[in-house]
C-alpha cells in the first residue's frame, strides 16, 4: 500500500534547525531504500519530508536567472519560513504572482536543505499548494503546532533524562506509547545533537511567547488589528518624521504601549514590502510619505 | 547451480523460508533466463511476494492482504473436491477448507494444498493471503504457502478457543468467523428483500457499546428488540457490506436480552452509548484502517482532481466520463456534485469524500451555483479551481465511516462541519505544560503581551 507523506506540523524555529538525515542511520530496511524521498531530522528527533503551515506572507521575491522563481517569507510566531516555488510548482507559482502582501497564507510543501560550504545550511520549503486563509485557521495551527512540538519535547525530555541511547531508547519510548516513526527519530537525534538542552530550552520558550501572542479576541479582531497598526504608523510619523527614526528605541516605545513585538515586526516589514518605508542605514526606518 | 547467484538465494531464503518448496529458487532461475540482474530479480520476487515479512494475528486480517505468516490452531478441516474447466484441459482438484482461530478470533480458509496438520493441531502458515468471499474475508493457503506443524504452548487452549468469546465491538476483526457480543442497539429498522429469489424480512440497524459502534444485519426475527435494547449475540458472522465489517445475525446465532439486573454491571448504558464518539487523532483511524462511525478533523491541505460537478450513470450511480459508462456504455449522465479533499491534522492523512449535501454546505455553494460558474466560465476546471481556492487550508471536523483503499484510508463523510472548540483552554494548558518562565529575564515582551490577551 502506497502511503501519503505525512505534513508535519512544525514551528520556524524548529524548522531552521532540521539537518539532512542519513539514510544509513536509519534502522527500517524499506525506509533506507535509496529510491524513498529525502528525510530531514530535527534536534528533538521529528522526521518529515512535508510540512504544512500557517502563517504572514512578509516578503516576496522572484529570483533565478530569468526570475523565474518565487521566494516568499512566510512568519509564524517563532520565526520565519523561506518558500520557493518554481516552474515545476506552477500553481504555487501562479498563486504568489497574485497574492497581496500581507496575509495569512496556508501552505504545504516538501522540505529541502541546502548546504553551499561545510557548516552553513538554508533549509527552506518547496511549495505544493498554497491558499490564502483567515486569522482564525492561523490561532488553531499556532495551538495544533504547539500541542504537537509539546509533546515530541516532552519525550524527548524524558529520553534525555533516561540517559538511555540506541536500542534501548527505542524500546522505552516504544512503551511509554510513543509512535515508533519518532522513537527511532528521537534514538538518531540523541546521537547527533551536541548540547540537546539548549535547544530544548529555547523552543520552549519561543512556543511560550508564541502562544502569549495570539489575539482570541476574534471579533474585534480585524478592528483593533487595524487600530494598531494605525498607532504605529502614528509613532512612526511621530518619533522619526522624515529623518527617520532608531528601530531600537521605536520597538521599545511601542512595547511599552502595550503592543507585541511580533506585530511591530509585521507592521514594519509590511510597510518595508509595500515601499512605505524604507532602511537608509541598518537600524534606522524612514517613512517615505 | 552458479556460485555467483548462492548469497542471492540466501538473503532470500532468510526472508522467505524454502526456497525449493515454495518454487522461489526455479522463479529466481527464469527472470536471470531473460537476463534481468541479479539484485534486480531479487527485488521483484521481494515486491511479488508483497515486501517485508510480516506475523498477523486474526484480528488485523482484512481483504487483500498478501504474504503474511499466521499461526492458528485449526478448529475444522474438511476436504472439497472441485471440477474445473479451462481451455487446455478439463479436470477435478482438492481443496480443504476449515477454520483457524488464534486468541483474537476464528476465521475461514481454503488450501490449495494437503495440510501437515488435523483438526486440533497448531500450524504456522506463511506466504498466506486473504480475499474477499462471498462477502467474508477467507484466508488463502496457496502453492507458495509454507505450512508447518507446531506445538505452541503460548496459544490458548483449544476449547476456549472454540467457544465464541464475547468480545468488545472495537476486538471485533473483519474476518471473525463467529463471534459474541454483549451490546446496545441504537438503530434499528426492518426491510423486505429478495433472498435467493424469496421474499425474506431482514433487520439491520447500529449496535454500540464503551469502545465503538458496528452496523448489524439479522436474517431471522428478533422478537422482543428495538432501539435501547442491549443484548447479548452468540455466534454471530461477520460479513464485509460496502467495505464495511458488519455483524450478521444467522439462524445458528443466539440472541438473548440482558437482564436489567445484568445491564446495571455493564460499562455502557444506552445513554452512554448513544452519545456522539469522541474525536479521534488521524493517527489512530490510520492505523486500524476500517473504521465505522468516527469523528476526526484536521486540515484539508488539497482538493483531488475529480472534486467538484461529475457526471453520474443513471442506471448504476458510478462516475462517468464523456457521456459512457464503463458497464452501461453511452447514457444520459445525472449532474452531481462531491468533494474529494486530503485531510491532515499532522499525525496522519486520510482520503475524504464529501457527497453532494456536505460538498454544497462545506464549499457554500449549491449544484446549481456551480453549474451556473461552470458555464460561464471557459476554463473547464472553473469549479475545481474555486473549490481548491475556497478549501485548501481550513480546518474541518468530519463524521463517517473510513475503510482501506489501494491507497491509503478512504473516509466517506456523513457529517462535516467547522469544530468550534474552546481554544484558550488548550492554550492555557499548553503554558502550564510549558512550565515557567526561564529567570533570565528574556521574556519582557511576552510578559506584556500577555497582560493584553488577558488569559495567561
Amino acid at each position: 500500500m502506497l502511503k501519503r507523506e505525512v505534513a508535519k506540523r512544525v514551528f520556524a524555529r524548529e524548522f531552521e534547525a532540521f539537518r539532512e538525515l542519513e539514510k544509513s542511520v536509519i534502522s527500517d530496511s524499506e525506509a533506507a531504500d535509496s529510491k524513498t524521498r529525502n528525510l530531514l531530522i530535527s534536534p528533538l528527533g521529528l522526521i518529515l519530508n512535508r510540512v504544512f503551515i500557517v502563517g504572514v506572507i512578509t516578503e516576496l521575491d522572484s529570483v533565478g536567472t530569468l526570475n523565474e522563481t518565487w521566494k516568499a517569507r512566510i512568519v509564524d510566531p517563532t520565526g520565519a519560513f523561506t518558500v520557493y516555488a518554481g516552474q515545476y510548482q506552477p500553481e504555487a507559482s501562479i498563486f504568489f504572482s497574485t497574492v497581496q502582501i500581507p496575509a495569512f497564507i496556508a501552505l504545504t510543501g516538501k522540505a529541502r536543505i541546502y548546504e553551499p560550504e561545510p557548516g552553513s545550511f538554508y533549509v527552506s520549503i518547496r511549495a505544493e499548494e498554497v491558499n490564502v486563509v483567515d486569522e482564525k485557521i492561523r490561532i488553531r495551527w499556532v495551538v495544533d503546532t504547539a500541542e504537537q512540538t509539546v509533546e515530541r519535547l516532552e519525550a524527548f525530555s524524558e529520553a534525555l533524562a533516561s540517559g538511555h541511547r540506541g536500542e534501548k531508547i527505542r524500546a522505552y519510548l516504544l512503551e511509554r506509547g510513543i509512535s515508533s516513526d519518532l522513537a527511532e527519530g528521537i534514538s538518531i537525534a540523541l546521537e547527533q545533537e551536541r548540547s540537546p538542552q539548549e535547544f530544548v530550552k529555547l523552543l520552549r520558550s519561543s512556543i511560550r511567547e508564541g502562544l502569549r501572542s495570539l489575539d482570541f479576541d476574534s471579533e474585534g479582531n480585524a478592528g483593533s488589528k487595524a487600530d494598531q497598526k494605525e498607532f504605529v504608523l502614528e509613532l512612526l510619523r511621530e518619533m522619526g518624521g522624515h529623518s527617520g527614526v532608531d528601530y531600537a528605541a521605536f520597538v521599545d516605545t511601542a512595547i511599552s504601549n502595550g503592543i507585541t513585538y511580533q506585530f511591530i515586526d509585521e507592521v514594519v516589514r509590511s510597510l518595508l514590502a509595500g515601499g512605505q518605508c524604507y532602511e537608509p542605514k541598518i537600524g534606522i526606518i524612514r517613512l517615505i510619505s | 547451480m552458479d556460485e555467483k547467484i548462492v548469497p542471492y538465494l540466501e538473503e532470500l531464503n532468510r526472508e522467505r523460508g524454502d526456497l525449493e518448496k515454495t518454487g522461489i529458487s526455479a522463479e529466481f532461475n527464469k527472470l536471470l533466463a531473460f537476463s534481468m540482474p541479479k539484485d534486480v530479480a531479487k527485488e521483484s520476487i521481494l515486491s511479488k511476494l508483497g515486501g517485508k515479512k510480516k506475523v498477523l494475528k486474526v484480528k488485523d486480517l482484512s481483504a487483500n492482504l498478501k504474504n503474511f505468516e499466521i499461526i492458528g490452531s485449526i478448529l475444522d478441516l474438511e476436504e472439497k473436491t472441485i471440477s474445473y474447466q479451462d481451455r487446455t484441459k478439463e479436470g477435478t482438484s482438492k481443496i480443504y477448507v476449515g477454520i483457524l482461530a488464534d486468541e483474537t478470533g476464528s476465521v475461514m480458509f481454503s488450501s490449495w494444498k494437503n495440510l501437515p496438520g488435523s483438526i486440533g493441531d497448531i500450524v504456522t502458515i506463511k506466504n498466506a493471503y486473504t480475499r474477499t468471499w462471498q462477502n467474508k474475508i477467507r484466508l488463502f493457503i496457496g502453492k507458495q504457502c509454507l505450512v508447518s506443524k507446531i506445538a505452541d504452548s503460548s496459544l490458548l487452549h483449544l476449547s476456549k478457543l472454540s467457544e465464541s468469546q464475547p468480545k468488545k465491538l472495537l476486538d471485533i476483526g473483519a474476518a471473525d468467523f463467529s463471534v459474541g457480543t454483549v451490546a446496545c442497539v441504537l438503530q434499528f429498522s426492518n426491510k423486505e428483500v429478495l433472498v435467493k429469489g424469496r421474499q425474506s424480512r431482514v433487520a439491520s440497524g447500529v449496535l454500540a457499546d464503551e469502545t465503538g459502534r458496528l452496523p448489524f444485519t439479522s436474517w431471522i426475527e428478533l422478537p422482543g428488540i428495538d432501539i435501547g435494547s442491549i443484548i447479548r449475540i452468540e455466534g454471530a458472522q461477520i460479513r464485509m457490506f460496502r467495505g464495511m465489517p458488519s455483524v450478521n445475525i444467522m439462524n445458528s446465532t443466539k440472541v438473548s436480552s440482558i437482564e436489567l439486573e445484568e445491564a446495571r454491571k455493564l460499562a455502557f448504558t444506552f445513554e452512554s452509548a448513544g452519545k456522539d464518539p469522541s474525536p479521534m487523532r488521524i493517527e489512530e483511524i490510520v492505523s486500524k484502517g476500517i473504521m465505522f462511525d468516527v469523528i476526526t478533523a484536521g486540515n484539508v491541505i488539497s482538493v483531488r482532481q475529480g472534486s467538484g460537478i461529475i457526471s453520474r450513470c443513471p442506471e448504476c450511480g458510478r462516475a462517468i466520463q464523456k457521456a459512457s459508462c464503463r458497464v452501461h456504455g453511452k447514457v444520459e449522465g445525472l449532474r452531481d456534485m462531491r468533494i474529494k479533499a486530503i485531510l491532515d491534522d499532522g499525525t496522519g492523512s486520510i482520503s475524504v469524500m464529501f457527497p453532494r449535501e456536505l460538498s454544497e454546505i462545506i464549499y457554500g455553494k449549491t449544484l446549481e451555483e456551480a453549474e451556473k460558474l461552470m458555464f460561464s466560465d471557459v476554463s473547464k476546471d472553473a469549479v475545481y479551481e474555486d473549490l481548491r481556492y475556497s478549501l485548501t487550508g481550513r480546518y474541518i471536523a468530519v463524521r463517517g465511516n473510513s475503510s482501506k483503499g489501494e491507497y491509503g484510508i478512504y473516509f466517506v463523510a456523513e457529517k462535516a462541519w467547522v469544530p468550534e472548540d474552546d481554544l484558550v483552554v488548550r492554550v492555557v494548558e499548553l503554558l502550564h505544560r510549558l512550565g515557567p518562565d526561564e529567570e533570565d529575564g528574556k521574556d519582557r515582551n511576552s510578559q506584556i503581551s500577555s497582560g493584553r490577551v488577558g488569559f495567561a
